[in-house]
């Protein structure tokens, strides 16, 4: 039988695209490793949703350097050892950059992976101040508000209040521990006596002990440095039930918006350091992209994400390649104002530093009733 | 003498509590030989649960509570129905169903973390949030409805294996199954029943501990711990025996991070070092079961 040659011709095409698929579109790939099962559960998944978002607005106005955005998401059930596996995963699967959202004991051990292979990492929202000084690793960045920052925000505002003695509880989280850590050392900096310190362990069934040896302590002040929110639910309950009456300061922890449902009835009054100020016109234009792309209002945690994917692009479109060096440079350059800080706070990192969150970026709210009420503090030295 | 009794209604109610776990593992314990490690994902599931009927149904606390309870049982017999019973009937050692209810422990846990965010939830109080004051005692609401109600289920747990043929029933499968079966008692029934029984009373115990830790994923394995170890404490031999290991263990508990000279971290170890004394000088417990002349 003969053959027709334009038969042959469309044969051959057709084995052409068959064989070899028209060239899929390169992206960036951005790594994020999240704790999806574990402890630190309850900040992850909403920074990450943040993350989601971000990426999602960036790839719909045409991606970064004119490629598309893929995250890579990653569980590392908040154990150290599985979080330097995934970053290792990352890596080996072409991540250009790492973003860590997971217990701060895990993002560390991922920095062993991250200085090794030369890859960007940053955390937009662990506060632990020893992340980027117990590893010299000049590939990571962090833009959470550190512990230090948060005491001395907090601090900055109880001078305006002449306390003298305070008590300090804490639970027993390695995050937790770090915040009391910080927390004593910056009240007896500032002349403040610690005459109580307790700590609540995770799955106590009462506060009740830890909270009459403070009232027997009699302090001015009771400042609250845990992070675990069902113990420190348990600790109000304590305080609101003996019937303390000393004012109550509280670590970020407090701003999370579940304790307006799950401490309903107890808030009034207690303060807090929080990173995020409502009526900064960043935040209610983050408020209403995020809404307009998931259909949910967000809170507070769900704009570090936000803010760390949107920083991390910016580098990256600075850096005018993917190529992990120039990216490393251009994000100690970086100069960017995001959701989270104060009004006017901008993410830099200085010369020789990689924490890139303002000292005086952090503020203090009140709860009014059930309500994350009004900023009355900010910063270090600014009373509102 | 203020603090130590105000001290002691709030240990009391914890106390209760643990008894409570404690005798959701005897009541499985007894006639299976069975070690259920999922109880404390078992209050976890009540716990849910008296948020949901709470917050999102409406329902009274005591329609609410008596539902999860209905619920829990139908839980216990499905435990039993999928991760017990076909292993025993297939002559499987006890290892097995043990590491099949692990793997119960999981599902309860993941299920609930994939429902719900990973927040706490909160979980309605029996009478609200306030304070009351007996005599010389003073606690809250809740730690007083505690005492109360686990005193209550104690007292008809011991009316039932005391005083009923049932209870008998499950004290001879007990002693010996084989010769329980020959007896012609049903030892499916019976274990069925035990596992009923046990998710019911850590669901108890979640729901009302509940109130007060707030409802989240992973509150079932502290309670799980504590359970055992009152359990360790009090010995698997009577009903009574879970109730007052729970009772010594939460005082030392309390007593020691209010009045011990000890660094705060230090007080949580309590339990433990109470586990490995009574494993190491008194590993039947405190109560032993009763012999038969």
């Amino acid at each position: 039988m003969k053959i027709s040659s334009k038969l042959i011709a469309g044969l051959a095409c057709a084995l052409a695209v068959a064989l070899f698929p028209a060239h899929a579109q390169e992206t960036v790939k951005i790594g994020v490793i999240t704790d999806k099962v574990g402890p630190a559960k309850p900040y992850a998944e909403p920074i990450t949703q943040g993350i989601e978002v971000g990426a999602a607005e960036i790839n719909a106005k045409g991606g970064v350097l004119g490629r598309k955005i893929e995250l890579m998401i990653e569980d590392d059930q908040g154990k150290p050892d599985v979080s330097a596996t995934m970053a290792r995963k990352l890596v080996d699967s072409g991540a250009v950059f790492i973003l860590s959202v997971s217990l701060t004991p895990a993002t560390q051990q991922a920095q062993t992976v991250s200085l090794a292979t030369k890859t960007p990492q940053m955390t937009p929202s662990n506060s632990g101040d020893t992340l980027t000084t117990q590893i010299d690793n000049p590939y990571f960045w962090q833009t959470g508000p550190l512990g230090s920052i948060q005491i001395a925000t907090l601090l900055s505002y109880a001078g305006t209040k002449n306390y003298k003695r305070a008590a300090l509880v804490s639970d027993n989280s390695d995050l937790g521990q770090l915040l009391a850590r910080f927390f004593r050392s910056g009240l007896e900096k500032a002349d403040i006596q610690v005459v109580s310190e307790e700590l609540i362990s995770r799955g106590a069934t009462s506060a009740e002990p830890q909270m009459q040896k403070v009232r027997a302590a009699n302090p001015d002040v009771l400042v609250s440095a845990g992070v675990l929110t069902a113990e420190n639910v348990l600790m109000l309950k304590a305080y609101r039930q003996l019937g303390l009456k000393m004012p109550l300061l509280a670590s970020y922890n407090f701003s999370v918006p579940v304790y307006m449902s799950v401490a309903k009835g107890l808030l009034d009054g207690v303060t807090f350091v929080d990173a995020y100020d409502p009526a900064k016109p960043e935040v209610k234009a983050f408020e209403a992209t995020y809404k307009r792309v998931t259909g949910k209002d967000p809170f507070n945690l769900h704009g570090y994400g936000y803010d760390g994917m949107r920083l991390v692009a910016d580098a990256i479109q600075r850096a005018g390649a993917v190529d992990k060096e120039k990216i490393k440079a251009a994000i100690q350059a970086t100069d960017f104002a995001g959701v989270m800080g104060a009004k006017g706070m901008k993410y830099r990192f200085p010369a020789g530093k990689r924490t890139g969150f303002d000292p005086n970026g952090m503020v203090v709210r009140v709860y009014e009733g059930d309500r994350q009420g009004r900023v009355v503090h900010v910063g270090q030295g600014k009373p509102q | 003498m203020r603090d130590f009794l105000e001290l002691s209604v709030s240990a009391a109610a914890s106390g209760c509590v643990y008894g409570l776990v404690a005798l959701a593992y005897l009541l499985m314990i007894r006639p299976t030989g069975i070690v259920n490690f999922a109880v404390g994902e078992l209050a976890m599931l009540a716990a849910f649960g008296g948020y949901v009927t709470h917050s999102l149904m409406q329902l009274s606390y005591p329609a609410g509570l008596a539902a999860v309870l209905l619920v829990m049982l139908g839980v216990g017999w499905l435990t039993e129905r999928i991760a017990v019973r076909p292993l025993l009937e297939r002559g499987a050692p006890i290892l097995a169903p043990i590491l099949a209810l692990l793997g119960m422990l999981v599902i309860f846990r993941e299920s609930i973390s994939l429902t719900f965010s990973p927040d706490p939830y909160p979980v309605p109080y029996a009478f609200g949030f306030g304070r009351l004051e007996l005599g010389p005692l003073s606690g809250s609401y809740q730690s007083f409805f505690i005492i109360a109600t686990t005193l209550a289920v104690f007292a008809g747990a011991w009316f039932f294996f005391e005083r009923t043929v049932a209870g008998k029933c499950f004290e001879a499968v007990a002693l010996n199954r084989r010769a329980a079966a020959l007896m012609g008692i049903n030892l499916a029934r019976v274990t069925t029943l035990a596992f009923a029984a046990g998710a019911g009373a850590a669901g108890l115990a979640g729901i009302l501990v509940g109130a007060n830790i707030s409802a989240h994923y992973l509150m079932g394995v502290p309670l799980a711990i504590q359970g055992f170890t009152a359990l360790v404490i009090g010995g698997v031999g009577r009903v009574e025996g879970a109730l007052l290991g729970g009772l010594l263990l939460a005082f030392a508990e309390q007593l020691t991070v209010r009045y011990a000279p000890i660094a705060a971290g230090y007080a949580q170890a309590v339990p433990f070092l109470f586990l490995m004394i009574f494993l190491l000088v008194r590993p039947t417990g405190l109560l032993q079961a009763k012999r038969v002349a």
